[in-house]
């Protein structure tokens, strides 16, 4: 079982057939569910706090939005610990996490440049779009599987 | 108890920035409710293209249709806040022509604000008040002629200022060193008094501003107890003869130093500095002190210089007037070293605090310091722009008072 | 909150056959130690990881193309996210959710026919004309307005 960054990372139609394809998909929602359960923490709605657009550093420079910053200190997990990607094109009603556009842009870029297999594709429009969407899915999947079997 | 105010938050970024608690701390110290306006999901992008500004980030597309939920929808708010991150082009452009749009369509009160990670509910707090009295107070804020016979008090933390006023005409005025805050209230007050040939307790509406607002006006049983963002941006356009429409008021002052973008003589978004002393007025009065001049001669000397023949390493009261001093020994000129002090300070302004506002004419300078001719000089070198400076600008905050306080005249 | 408790959003595609109620009445019946809440999208399952997956695996089967499932953060109900609470409109996340259940119909269709052959047709891209076929437009458009 692979773990597999999707993006947009809040998305339920990557993660449910990422799961029912038989891996682990990275999502924000685990990483705002660890948030809101620090213990200590009290900084509502997700207990971000100013530490995190420093955390966020990590990817970007201090005059870049602390919105960005913030966002990519939310991502990083997901980055750091992908094995694979999938990342969905035109997918421009992501709000909230997946909000700004410019942090949109810097995870895509960062996940392309690690050497890590990768599935891109645009999200359907219609019923044959769908199934291919699927089928892409799947296979992406399987190839990952099939990888984990051979021995190194 | 009467409801509370509903503010509207349209925001890109501000949970992510780890500012969401201080923002809705200061929206609960001013008895306001931050809500969020109703938008259908299926409307959003028709909202964007029918607006008109192809911004890429999701977020802010939610806000633009948010806030036509609130102009065209008729969701219900009181005054809106528009909040995105600093250092953000289209969070920038974004804000700046939502604020005018509710401002314009919706006719509500709008504030806006660009933050870091490091804002704190303090510095919000002001800004909340603001938009609060807005609210509240319209009819006040909608006056534009000083009636009867009105005072206002300024308690700022270098000079306490008062004014009396009589049928929309300055009649009287005090100004002094802040020592004992009531203190120099009193004394300002008094001078003002003597001056206008009236007794106090003729006087029928006391209005107070400035960082003593609070203890003066209820020592001395004020009408109004008003922010000083409120008050001197309703006395800038009033004593400029500029109360329609857009425009810009500085006050660089003894110890923070105010930008306001004002609509009809209303805030709507501004900035704040107050942390370095080499961006205020402090830094000419000892520039003033070490040259051997009084603070009033230096505006005049400095017209005079050239503050390019005088080099300067630093914006910083303590290095920077090392730089004025090291000038004089090798033989630089007062007025040239007068000139190059006003301009640090202009050129501090400019750089810290003016770039996060739109500069829009009349550009009105009020607050002692632009008394200082030299200081508005370098001000409309580096902003490219006519600065004007009404009569009575040293009084902006008591006339202000005076002029909002006659709303309580019955 | 016991913070190793999960939760996860039942979201059930509108062509699906089955109505939220009946998917609530399984959950019910099911009797795991997860609690269940009825939303307008499906169901909000909350427990221990293990109760939360065998609730979710045995609901899964009354239509498997048809249901979906994606974690949440938040537990329901939460102050910080409630919009009962927090005054007025839908939070953000909120509005994705609900642009991409008016594709899951598709996405379901997609998963039933997933082994039938994909209409090779490609999609239409947005090329720029070639300046040659400009040119002879060009020239074809004023012979017309010429002669027309």
């Amino acid at each position: 079982m692979a773990k597999i960054l999707i993006f947009p990372s809040n998305s339920l139609i990557l993660s449910d057939l990422v799961a029912r394809f038989g891996h682990e998909p990275l999502t924000l929602m685990r990483v705002i569910r660890r948030k809101i359960t620090e213990v200590g923490i009290d900084s509502p709605p997700i207990n971000v706090t100013p530490e995190d657009p420093k955390r966020g550093l990590k990817y970007a420079a201090v005059d870049v939005p602390s919105g960005v910053r913030g966002r990519m200190a939310l991502l990083d997990p997901l980055i750091e610990e992908a094995e694979a990607a999938i990342i969905v094109h035109e997918a421009d009603y992501s709000f909230g996490c997946m909000g700004c556009a410019r942090t949109n842009e810097l995870v895509k870029y960062i996940v392309r440049n690690k050497d890590i297999p990768r599935l891109e594709l645009a999200y359907p429009t219609n019923d044959d779009e769908a199934r291919e969407f699927v089928q892409k899915i799947r296979d992406f999947c399987e190839s990952l599987t099939h990888k984990a079997e051979v021995p190194a | 108890m009467t409801r509370k105010i509903r503010i509207a938050h349209l925001a890109c970024g501000s949970e992510y920035s780890g500012i969401q608690k201080e923002i809705e701390h200061a929206v609960a110290a001013v008895n306001a409710e931050i809500v969020y306006p109703e938008v259908d999901t299926d409307t959003i992008k028709d909202a964007v293209r029918e607006w008109g500004l192809e911004v890429a980030s999701p977020d802010l597309q939610l806000m633009i249709a948010r806030a036509k939920s609130i102009v065209e929808g008729g969701f219900p708010v009181d005054a809106v806040f528009i909040t995105t991150c600093f250092r953000c082009a289209e969070g920038a452009i974004t804000r700046s022509e939502l604020r005018r749009y509710i401002h314009e369509r919706a006719n509500l009160p709008v504030i806006s604000y660009s933050f870091t990670e490091r804002t704190t509910a303090e510095t919000l707090l002001t800004r909340m008040e603001a938009l609060v009295t807005t609210a509240l107070r319209r009819t006040l804020l909608a006056r534009e002629k000083q009636t009867g016979l009105t005072a206002g008090i300024d308690s700022g933390s270098t000079t306490t200022k008062a004014v009396v006023m009589r049928d929309n005409e300055i009649i009287g005025v005090g100004w002094v060193d802040t020592t004992e805050v009531l203190k120099s209230a009193e004394l300002a007050y008094t001078t003002a008094l003597k001056m206008a040939g009236v007794n106090k307790s003729e006087i029928q509406a006391l209005g107070t501003t400035g960082y003593g607002r609070l203890l003066v006006g209820e020592a001395m049983k004020a009408a109004l107890v008003q922010e000083e963002l409120t008050v001197n941006s309703k006395g800038a356009v009033y004593l400029a003869e500029k109360q329609k429409g857009p425009a810009t008021v500085i006050d660089i002052g003894g110890m923070d130093n105010k930008a306001i973008s004002v609509m009809d003589g209303i805030p709507g978004s501004f900035t704040m500095g107050g942390i370095c002393a080499g961006a205020s007025g402090r830094f000419l009065d000892m520039t003033a002190r070490r040259l051997g001049v009084d603070i009033s001669e230096l505006g005049p000397l400095a017209s005079k210089g050239d503050h390019n023949r005088v080099t300067m390493n630093s914006y910083c009261i303590v290095f920077g007037t090392q730089s004025l001093v090291n000038a004089l020994s090798l033989g630089a000129s007062k007025e040239d070293v007068a000139s190059a002090a006003c301009y640090s300070v202009a050129e501090q302004v400019f750089d810290q605090q003016l770039q996060e506002l739109e500069i829009v004419e009349p550009v009105i300078m009020v607050g002692g310091t632009s008394l200082i001719s030299g200081l508005v000089e370098a001000m409309q070198d580096l902003l490219r722009t006519k600065v004007v400076v009404p009569k009575y600008s040293q009084y902006i905050g008591a006339v202000g008072s005076a002029l909002l306080a006659s709303g309580f005249v019955e | 909150m016991v913070s190793d408790e999960i939760t996860k959003m039942v979201v059930l595609a509108d062509s699906s056959p089955i109505l939220p109620s009946e998917l609530a009445l399984r959950a019910y019946e099911l009797s795991t130690d997860a609690v269940v809440k009825e939303t307008c999208f499906g169901l909000i399952v909350t427990g221990s990881e293990k109760a939360v997956n065998e609730t979710i695996e045995e609901l899964r089967k009354l239509d498997p193309s048809g249901i979906f499932v994606k974690d949440r953060g938040f537990p329901p109900g939460d102050s910080r996210r409630c919009r009962a609470v927090r005054g007025g409109g839908a939070r953000p996340g909120f509005h994705q959710l609900e642009k991409e259940s008016a594709i899951l119909p598709s996405i379901s269709y997609g998963l039933e026919t997933i082994d039938d052959p994909v209409d090779a047709k490609e999609r239409k891209t947005r090329d720029k004309l070639k300046i040659d076929r400009l040119i002879e437009i060009i020239e074809e458009q004023s012979k017309e307005d010429v002669n027309g």
